[in-house]
């Protein structure tokens, strides 16, 4: 029986300032990559937010790999966090390191172990699958924001998670870069099991590559299958976001 | 009136608690080191006290030499006139070492280096580097606070030993050239004055200090929520605050220990 690597049970929220309610039951299995798409407002990021230990939710309870993020101790919480490559809408890179210090960063920090010659090779391994390698000396500021964002998903990658979490990746990617992404992504998922939640807010290359689509509308999942069966079924505007 | 007076006192109460469970945490992190993040830890705080201490030594120089020639002139030109020349060490023992040393080290780390740690810490916040770091799993106290707070301990304490003794050189210049006081005189009267509990204090004043500016303006840095124009004015308030306690702080510990 494969794993969940994600479970959302049940969970209630009141938006605030909104008059609709946000109330999802999603589960993922270890390994499967799901697309969350639907309009502004939907509540693709609150998931993302949820399953990244962000917000916690009025109603219900949030699992990873079987753990909630309210329980056990600070220890325990870090080492399921490490688990968890997170690249939100806004890449939140340090402004005072440059992209390749960025990106060590979670690896100077918990694998002390790690020589800096390894730190180097794994880096810039991602670095240059990435197509970051020419700008990895540039700082946040200098940076454009396809290699913002790109920069933002080799530090969520460095750490080798079992679960990433995208929110809008291919914004700011041109064809080529986006491209290169879904490749990225591809050969670490044929390597090894990697889950990967992914909103997108308009069509994209990088939505080929998921297993399975989920739709929102209003806080609520209104589709839930096969990116080709959603293709089939889905009214004009969930298909949009798929063709 | 009692109502508003009744808020303002559980306002500064809460402020107050605040401060004080990030600087508890900030103590526990240091006591209890933690294997991971110590290299990238024990960097921020060598990039704090550069920045906190030894890029303030030119600053901290001129405001102590002026310091110290200003008591001078004034002590050394006014107690002869009254006998009372022999006094002038213990007027600088009094009002540099004790009092004006650790406070005026305050106030020009809080202009340098807590202004810029509440604006860079603000600046974070509305990036979202702060969300990022919690992602990373990167303790914000671990990796941003507590190193903050022991590079501006050290700093705080060691620029106002420094201060003190360039002060008292200050003193001794002006002694020397311009003044009737012998300068065995000076310095007799400096060393009869000074007493071990002195510089003790002086040092007890420093990490106080040094521990309150840290909390202060890294608690309003992280105060910043979703916008840049939030950041100069948590900054002045972090500014504002820390001038206030570092101010109180002296002010109870010299009716304390002295009166």
């Amino acid at each position: 029986m494969s794993r969940q690597a994600v479970v959302l049970e049940r969970v209630r929220m009141d938006l605030v300032g909104r008059s609709t309610i946000f109330a999802v039951d999603l589960q993922i299995t270890d390994g499967e990559w799901l697309l969350l798409v639907g309009p502004s407002g939907s509540g693709k990021s609150l998931i993302l937010e949820l399953a990244a230990g962000l917000v916690t939710p009025d109603e219900g309870r949030v699992l990873l790999f079987g753990k909630s993020w309210a329980d056990g101790s600070e220890d325990q919480r870090t080492a399921l966090r490490l688990q968890v490559g997170t690249a939100l809408q806004r890449p939140g890179l340090l402004s005072n390191m440059t992209l390749f210090n960025n990106v060590a960063l979670p690896l100077r920090y918990h694998r002390s172990a790690l020589t800096n010659r390894d730190i180097e090779e794994t880096v810039n391994n991602h670095l240059d699958r990435l197509g970051l390698l020419s700008a990895k000396d540039r700082f946040p500021a200098e940076a454009t924001a396809g290699e913002l964002r790109r920069a933002a998903i080799a530090r969520a990658m460095v750490m080798d998670p079992r679960l990433l979490l995208l929110d809008d990746p291919a914004e700011g990617l041109d064809v080529d870069m986006t491209g290169r992404l879904c490749r990225y992504l591809e050969e670490v998922r044929a390597g090894r099991p990697l889950a990967i939640m992914m909103t997108l807010r308009c069509w994209s290359p990088l939505g080929e590559g998921a297993d399975r689509v989920v739709a929102l509308r209003d806080g609520h999942i209104v589709m839930d299958g096969s990116p080709s069966a959603l293709r089939e079924a889905a009214d004009a505007e969930i298909k949009r976001y798929l063709t | 009136m009692i109502g508003w007076v009744g808020s303002k006192a559980i306002e500064a109460y809460a402020y107050l608690a605040s401060l004080a469970t990030l600087c508890a945490q900030a103590v526990v992190d240091l006591v209890r080191p933690s294997k991971q993040g110590r290299s990238e830890t024990s960097r921020v705080i060598i990039r704090q006290i550069l920045f906190t201490g030894v890029d303030a030594l030119p600053v901290t120089s001129v405001i102590a030499l002026l310091v110290g020639i200003l008591i001078i002139t004034q002590a050394g030109t006014q107690l002869p006139m009254l006998g009372a020349g022999g006094l002038i060490g213990s007027i600088i023992v009094l009002t540099v070492v004790r009092e004006l040393g650790p406070l005026l080290t305050a106030f020009i780390v809080v202009g340098r280096s807590g202004t810029a740690i509440a604006t860079e810490l603000g600046n974070m916040s509305v990036n979202r580097e702060v969300v990022a770091l919690r992602l990373m799993g990167i303790p914000v106290s671990r990796f941003i606070i507590m190193p903050r707070m022991v590079g501006m301990v050290i700093s705080i304490i060691c620029l106002t030993l420094y201060f003190d003794v360039v002060a008292v050189l200050g003193g001794y210049l002006v002694a020397k050239v311009k003044l009737t006081v012998p300068f065995p005189a000076f310095i007799d009267g400096v060393m009869t004055a000074l007493s071990s509990t002195d510089v003790t204090i002086t040092a007890a004043k420093g990490l106080l200090f040094g521990t309150a500016v840290a909390s202060i303006c890294c608690h309003h840095g992280l105060s910043v929520q979703s916008s840049y124009t939030e950041v100069p004015q948590q900054t002045t308030r972090a500014m504002i605050n820390s001038f206030v306690i570092c101010f109180a702080a002296d002010v109870l510990i010299t009716v304390l220990l002295y009166l």
